[in-house]
C-alpha cells in the first residue's frame, strides 16, 4: 500500500525523462542480446578449428569478423547506456533534493521544532543518495538481469535441452546457499552493531568528556570499563565477519559444480552423438564448440542471478529511503499568503486579543490573553528559566498560528498579510546565536543584502562588535565556518546584534543574552539597545532588573503560561509570583551590604 | 601503517596461513581449464566416457578443496584482524586519554572518537580484504598468465596474454586514478549542500525573519547543479569501464582464435588447449576488477592507518620533574609570575600572575568573559604548563608532583556540569574509590544535592543516564560538586559552578563549605560578585592580567574593573 504509493511518486519524478528511459531500455535488450551471441560465434568458430590439418581457416576468418564487429557495437551501446543512466539518476537525485529543500521553506516551524535537524538532513541528503543507488542502479540491472537470463535460458535449451536442464536445476542452489547464510549470519551482525554501539558510546563519553576524567585521575578506571566492551566486540565480530565470508566461496563451491556437471553432461552427450564439428555432425547432435559455449553461459548464468538478489534487497532498501523522502516532501505545510496584501506599519501598535494557544492539545498553555500595546511601548517578558518566554515571540513572528483568537498590528490581522512583510517589520535578536557560513560582512549585511561597507561598520560600532572585528585575520572578509570555534559565544551575540543594528527595524524582539556576555560587555550593549529601543515598540524577554523596570508592561510567565501582567509598581504591590522573584534578586544584595 | 604493524604481531601464524590456504585456493581454481581441456582432448576425441566421469569428479574434488582451503583462510584472516582492531583501539584509548589538556585542545574530541571509531574500522576491514583476497587476485592474474605459457609454450597465441593483462590493467587503474580525485570533489559538493541544509534548519527562526527563504533555496540549487555536474562528469568517465574491458577481453579471444586455428593446423595445439586459453582470459577480466575494488578498500585503509598513526605520535607534553627548591611552607598555593600562552594563541592568556595563598583560605576570581579565570584555576591543576613562571602547592612545583597524587589533592567543579553513564555512587566515588556511603552522602549534603537523591527515591543506586540527561542543569552541577567533594581535597576549586544555582541555594552552600571540618583552600571563580563578597582574597582578572586583588570592601573602592562589574549587577538605585 504504503510502497504503491512511493512507486507512483518515484514514476512521477521519472515522467521527465520517459524518452532516455525507453532509449536506456532498448540499448539494455540489444546490447545483452548481442553479447550473449559471442560465445555462440566463439563456439561455432571453435568448432571449425579441430585438428592438425582439418582447420576451416575462411570460416574463422568470417566468424572473427562478425565477433570484432558485435564487440564494438556491444560496447559502444554499453557506453551510451550507461552514460543515460548516469544522467538520468542524478537528474532525478537533483530534482528530488530540490524539491525536498524547498520543501523546508513551506513547513510549518512546528515541524522542524519538533524534527532533530539531522534527521532531516539525513532525509535530503543520505536517503535520496541511497535511493539513486539503489533505485535506479538497481532498476538497470534488474533489468538487463532478467534480458540475461531469459535469454541465456533461451538459448541453451535450444541448443541442449538436456545441459539446459542441468543448468536450471543446479544455479538455484548457489542462491540458496547465499540467502540460507545471509540469514543466519543477520543476527551476528545486529549483535556486533549493538556491542559496537555499547563501545561508541563509551568512547563518545570519554573521550568527549575527557578533561573531567583526567581532572579525577579516572583513566586507568575508564580503561578497564571500555576493556570489557572491547574483548566482546572482538569475539563477536570475529564470529560475524568469519561466516559473512562464507557467501562468495560458497556460491563459488556451487558454480563449480554447475560448471562440472555441464562438463560432463556435455562430454557425454558429444561422445553419444558421435559428432567432433559441425560438418561431420548430424542435426541436432552436439559439437565442442556447443560445449565450449555453454561452458562459458554456465559461468556467466549464476552472475546475474546473485545480482537481483542484490538488487532486491538494494530495491527494498531504496523504497524505503524514498518512502521517508516521500512523506517528508508531502507533509503538511503552512497555509499559502500568496495574494495577501504586505503589512504596512504605520506606528506599530500590537494588539492581542483573546488569544489562547498550546503546542499540544494536552497541555494547555497561553488562554485567553489580551494585550495591547501602543506605539513605542516596551514590553518585558520575565520568568524564570524554561518557563516558555520564547512562546510569544513565536506567536508575534507568526511562526507558529494561535489557536483561538487574534493578533493585530496596527489595525492588521497578522494572518492576512504576508508572513514576509510582518516577519520584516520586527527585528530580532535570539539568545540562541545563529551565523551563517560565509564572511562576517555578509553576515552583518544578512537583513539588507545591498549596505555598503561603511554602514555596516557603522552597525558594527553601534553594537560594540567592531573592536573585535577588525582584529580577526581577515577584519570583516573573516570567514565564519559551520563549527567555527573561533568566535565565542559572546562574540557571536554581538555579530547578531550588528545585524539589528543594520536594518533597523520599526519593531524589536530581543532575548537579553546574559549567559555568554559578561556584565560589563553587556552594559555597553545595554545602552545601544536602548537607543535602539527608542521610539519602538520592542518585546524584551528581560533578566536584567533596569529594563525590567523601566518597561511599560512586564509578562511574568512561568511553565509555560502568562501568570501575572501589569507594571513593576502594579506587580511588586500585588505581592504574587513577581514579588517573589524580585526580592529573590533583593536579597542576595542584602547580603553584600 | 608499519607501526600499527606491531598490534598484528600476535597473530603470525593467522596472517601467513590466511594468504596461504588463499593462494592454494587459486591454484586449484587455475587447474580447471587444463581439466576441461583434457576433457575434451582425451576423453572427446576417444569417445572415453570412464575419462570424462573422473575428470569431472577431479573438477569437483578441485571445488572442494578450494571451498575448504578458504574457510581456513577466511577463518584466519577474521581472527587476525579482529584481533588487531582490539588490540589497536585499546592502545589508542589508553593512549588518548594520557593526553594533556593542550593536544586535547589542538586535536579536538571530535576528531579523536572518529580515530577510535570509524578509522579502526576501516583499518580492520582493509587488513581483512587484504589477507583474504590480495594474494588470490595477483595469483590467478599471473597464474592464469603462466598456464596460458604452459600451454602454449612458443608464445605464438599465448603472447597476447601479455598485451591483454597489461591494456586492462591500464583501463582498470586509469579509470581508478582519474576518478578518484573526481569522487573527492563530488563528495566535496556534497558536503556544501548538506551545510545549506543544516544552516537553514538550525537557523530557521533568523531565515524566515529576514525572508530570506528565497534566496536559501536559490542558493542550494546552484549547489545541487554543481554536484549534477561533477557527478555526471564522473559518471561518464567510470562509465567506460565495463564497456571497454569487454571489448579488450573480447577481441583479445578474436585473436586467440585467429592463432590458435593456425597452431592447431599446424598440429602444434589442440581444440582443447584453444579452449582453455579461452577460459584464462575470462578468469584474467573477473580478477583485474576485483583487484581494483581491493586497491580501492586498501588505499582508504591506508589514509585511516595513516590518521591513527598520527594521534599516536602525539605525545603528551607534560613530564614530571624534580623541584630542587621545594620548601615546606605555609602557602597553599602560590603563582609566581606565571603567564600562559595556549598553543597556536598568538597572545598570552595570562600575564605575569603572581599572588598566594594560606591553606584554609577562601579565594574569590572575577572578571570578564575570556579574561583569564578558568586558565588560572587550570593551572593550580597542571591542565597547562606555563610559559613562563612557577606555579607552587605548598611550596612544591606542580609539575614535581605526580598527576595521580596532584589530582587527589585538588578537588575541582568544572565548568561543564558532566557526569557519565552508571549509578550516582559510581559518578561520586570518582573523587575516592575508597569512600564510604556515610562519607558520599554527607558531601552531598555539604553540596546541597540531598533533595536530587531523595527525590529519586533509589538513593545512590539512581541510574544516572549518559550524558546525565535524566537530570536537569542544576541537579548535575550539584551532583559534580558533591563529586568534587567526596575525595576531602586539601584544595577545592569550583569553576563558575553555582551559575546554575539560585540566589539562596549559593549562599547556602557557601555556608556549608566555610563549615567543613577539613578546612581546604577554596577557589571560587564566579561572573557574580554576590558569591564572593565573603571571600578572603578577590583575584580580579582583565584581559590575562590582575588588575585588583584584596577584599570587597577594599576592591570596590580601589578596582574600577571591580567596581564596574558589581555596579553593572547591582545599579546603585537599585540598593
Amino acid at each position: 500500500m504504503k510502497n504503491k504509493s512511493t512507486v507512483k511518486s518515484i514514476l512521477g519524478y521519472l515522467k521527465k525523462y520517459w524518452l532516455l528511459i525507453i532509449l536506456s531500455l532498448i540499448l539494455a535488450f540489444s546490447s545483452v542480446v548481442l553479447s550473449l551471441s559471442i560465445p555462440i560465434l566463439i563456439g561455432d568458430g571453435i568448432d571449425l578449428i579441430i585438428e592438425e590439418k582439418n582447420v576451416d581457416f575462411e570460416g574463422v576468418g568470417s566468424i572473427l569478423i562478425k565477433i570484432i564487429i558485435i564487440t564494438l557495437t556491444v560496447g559502444v551501446l554499453q557506453w551510451i547506456m550507461n552514460g543515460i543512466n548516469n544522467r538520468i539518476t542524478h537528474n532525478v537525485t537533483k530534482d528530488i533534493r530540490n524539491r525536498a529543500f524547498d520543501k523546508i521553506k513551506k513547513l510549518p516551524l512546528s515541524y522542524i521544532d519538533s524534527h532533530p535537524s539531522g534527521e532531516i538532513v539525513n532525509k535530503i541528503i543520505s536517503d535520496v543518495d541511497q535511493f539513486a543507488d539503489g533505485l535506479l542502479m538497481g532498476f538497470s540491472q534488474f533489468f538487463t538481469g532478467i534480458v540475461t537470463i531469459l535469454c541465456t535460458l533461451g538459448i541453451m535449451f535450444y541448443l541442449s535441452w538436456q545441459i539446459a536442464l542441468v543448468v536450471v536445476l543446479l544455479t538455484p542452489l548457489s542462491l540458496f546457499v547465499a540467502s540460507f547464510i545471509s540469514k543466519s549470519t543477520y543476527s551476528l551482525f545486529k549483535k556486533q552493531s549493538e556491542v559496537k554501539g555499547q563501545g561508541t558510546s563509551i568512547i563518545n563519553e570519554v573521550i568527549g568528556n575527557l578533561k573531567t576524567v583526567k581532572a579525577f585521575s579516572h583513566e586507568d578506571e575508564e580503561l578497564l570499563r571500555y576493556d570489557k566492551v572491547n574483548n566482546e566486540l572482538e569475539r563477536v565480530s570475529r564470529k560475524a565477519i568469519f561466516f559473512s565470508s562464507l557467501v562468495n566461496p560458497c556460491t563459488r563451491f556451487v558454480n563449480s559444480l554447475v560448471y562440472a556437471g555441464v562438463a560432463l553432461a556435455g562430454a557425454l552427450l558429444v561422445i553419444k552423438t558421435g559428432a567432433v564439428s559441425t560438418e561431420t555432425a548430424e542435426a541436432g547432435a552436439l559439437t565442442v564448440g556447443v560445449l565450449s559455449c555453454f561452458l562459458s553461459y554456465a559461468t556467466q548464468y549464476a552472475k546475474p542471478f546473485n545480482e537481483i538478489s542484490g538488487v532486491v534487497t538494494e530495491l527494498q532498501n531504496a523504497l524505503a529511503c524514498s518512502g521517508r523522502v516521500f512523506d517528508f516532501i508531502n507533509e503538511r505545510e503552512e497555509a499559502s499568503d500568496k495574494g495577501l496584501p504586505r503589512l504596512e506599519i504605520a506606528d506599530g501598535s500590537v494588539k492581542l486579543s483573546s488569544v489562547s494557544f498550546s503546542y499540544t492539545s494536552e497541555k494547555e498553555l497561553i488562554k485567553d490573553l489580551n494585550l495591547s500595546v501602543r506605539s513605542g511601548m516596551h514590553v518585558a517578558i520575565v520568568g524564570p528559566t524554561g518557563c516558555g518566554k520564547t512562546t510569544l515571540i513565536n506567536l508575534l513572528m507568526r511562526f507558529y498560528d494561535v489557536n483561538e483568537g487574534e493578533i493585530s498590528i496596527d489595525s492588521q490581522k497578522i494572518t492576512e498579510v504576508t508572513r514576509a512583510s510582518l516577519r520584516s517589520g520586527y527585528g530580532m535578536v535570539l539568545q540562541d546565536t545563529w551565523l551563517q557560513n560565509g564572511t562576517v560582512r555578509e553576515n552583518i549585511a544578512l537583513g539588507k543584502p545591498d549596505a555598503t561597507l561603511d554602514e555596516i561598520i557603522a552597525a558594527a560600532k553601534s553594537s560594540h562588535a567592531h573592536s573585535f572585528i577588525k582584529r580577526l585575520p581577515n577584519g570583516y572578509d573573516t570567514v565564519i565556518s559551520d563549527e567555527s570555534s573561533s568566535f565565542s559565544q559572546g562574540e557571536k551575540q554581538l555579530i547578531c546584534i550588528a545585524r539589528i543594528m543594520l536594518s533597523l527595524p520599526p519593531m524589536l524582539i530581543l532575548d537579553e543574552a546574559t549567559s555568554s556576555i559578561d556584565t560589563r560587555t553587556e552594559m555597553k550593549i545595554q545602552s545601544s539597545f536602548s537607543t535602539l529601543m527608542k521610539g519602538r515598540t520592542s518585546f524584551i524577554v528581560a533578566h536584567r532588573l533596569s529594563t525590567i523596570k523601566e518597561a511599560d508592561i512586564i509578562l511574568v510567565m512561568k511553565s509555560g503560561k502568562i501568570i501575572e501582567m501589569g507594571s513593576h509598581e502594579e506587580l511588586l504591590s500585588r505581592g504574587g509570583f513577581y514579588k517573589n522573584l524580585y526580592n529573590s534578586q533583593f536579597e542576595a544584595k542584602e547580603e553584600i551590604k | 601503517m608499519k607501526k600499527l604493524l606491531v598490534y598484528l604481531k600476535g597473530y603470525k601464524k593467522e596472517c601467513i596461513l590466511a594468504p596461504l590456504f588463499k593462494m592454494l585456493e587459486a591454484c586449484f581454481e587455475l587447474f580447471v581449464p587444463l581439466v576441461v581441456a583434457s576433457i575434451i582432448d582425451d576423453g572427446i576425441a576417444n569417445g572415453d566416457k570412464g575419462y570424462v566421469i573422473k575428470m569431472c569428479l577431479l573438477m569437483v574434488l578441485l571445488g572442494a578443496v578450494g571451498l575448504s582451503c578458504t574457510l581456513f583462510a577466511q577463518y584466519f584472516s577474521a581472527k587476525a584482524a579482529c584481533g588487531f582492531s582490539c588490540k589497536l583501539r585499546r592502545s589508542l584509548f589508553s593512549h588518548i586519554t594520557s593526553l594533556s589538556y593542550t593536544e586535547i585542545d589542538t586535536l579536538g574530541t571530535s576528531t579523536l572518537i572518529n580515530r577510535m571509531t570509524s578509522d579502526t574500522n576501516q583499518v580492520q576491514t582493509g587488513i581483512n580484504l587484504t589477507l583474504r583476497l590480495f594474494m588470490r587476485s595477483p595469483v590467478i592474474v599471473f597464474g592464469a598468465l603462466i598456464m596460458a605459457i604452459i600451454v602454449d609454450p612458443t608464445l605464438k597465441a599465448s603472447g597476447i596474454f601479455f598485451l591483454t593483462i597489461s591494456a586492462l590493467a591500464v583501463v582498470i587503474f586509469g579509470i581508478m586514478l582519474v576518478t578518484i580525485p573526481l569522487y573527492k570533489k563530488v563528495q566535496s559538493r556534497l558536503d556544501s549542500a548538506v551545510v545549506t541544509t543544516r544552516e537553514n534548519l538550525t537557523g530557521v527562526r533568523v531565515i524566515r525573519a529576514f525572508s530570506l527563504e528565497g534566496k536559501e533555496s536559490e542558493k542550494f540549487h546552484q549547489k545541487t547543479a554543481l554536484l549534477n555536474k561533477a557527478q555526471v562528469f564522473v559518471g561518464r568517465i567510470s562509465a567506460l569501464m565495463n564497456p571497454l574491458t569487454f571489448v579488450i577481453v573480447n577481441l583479445s579471444i578474436c585473436f586467440l582464435i585467429h592463432k590458435g586455428a593456425f597452431l592447431v593446423d599446424s598440429g602444434n595445439l589442440t581444440q582443447g588447449e584453444v579452449i582453455a586459453l579461452y577460459n584464462y582470459m575470462s578468469q584474467i577480466l573477473i580478477e583485474l576488477v576485483k583487484l581494483a575494488n581491493l586497491i580501492i578498500t586498501i588505499t582508504k585503509s591506508l589514509a585511516s592507518a595513516k590518521r591513527i598513526e598520527d594521534v599516536f605520535e602525539i605525545k603528551s607534553s607534560q613530564k614530571i620533574m624534580a623541584d630542587e627548591n621545594a620548601e615546606d611552607c605555609a602557602r597553599a598555593v602560590e603563582f609566581k609570575n606565571v603567564f600562559l600562552r595556549y598553543r597556536g594563541a598568538s597572545e598570552p592568556s595570562l600575564e605575569d600572575i603572581s599572588f598566594s595563598c594560606k591553606s584554609g583560605e577562601t579565594i574569590g576570581i572575577i572578571g570578564g568573559t575570556g579574561s583569564g579565570k578558568s586558565s588560572l584555576v587550570n593551572m593550580i591543576c597542571r591542565f597547562y604548563d606555563p610559559e613562563k613562571g612557577e606555579v607552587l602547592i605548598n611550596g612544591r612545583n606542580v609539575n614535581s608532583y605526580g598527576f595521580e597524587e596532584l589530582r587527589q589533592k585538588i578537588g575541582i567543579v568544572p565548568q561543564k556540569a558532566v557526569l557519565f553513564k552508571g549509578s550516582v555512587r559510581d559518578n561520586l566515588l570518582w573523587g575516592d574509590a575508597g569512600a564510604t556511603d556515610e562519607e558520599i552522602y554527607s558531601a552531598i549534603e555539604v553540596a546541597q544535592a540531598s533533595d536530587i537523591i531523595e527525590a529519586k527515591g533509589e538513593g545512590l543506586d539512581f541510574t544516572v543516564e549518559e550524558g546525565g540527561k535524566n537530570l536537569s542543569g542544576g541537579q548535575r552541577q550539584r551532583l559534580t560538586i558533591a563529586r568534587a567533594l567526596v575525595g576531602k581535597p586539601e584544595i577545592l576549586i569550583l569553576d563558575d559552578s553555582s551559575s546554575a544555582l539560585d540566589y539562596q541555594t549559593d549562599a547556602k552552600l557557601r555556608q556549608a563549605l566555610k563549615n567543613l571540618d577539613y578546612n581546604p583552600t577554596v577557589f571560587i571563580v564566579s561572573q557574580r560578585t554576590a558569591s564572593l563578597s565573603h571571600a578572603d582574597k578577590i583575584i580580579v582578572l582583565d584581559d590575562g592580567k590582575i588588575v585588583g586583588i584584596g577584599k570587597h570592601e577594599e576592591l570596590i573602592s580601589s578596582c574600577l574593573v571591580y567596581s564596574e562589574i558589581y555596579n553593572s549587577q547591582f545599579r546603585r538605585e537599585d540598593i
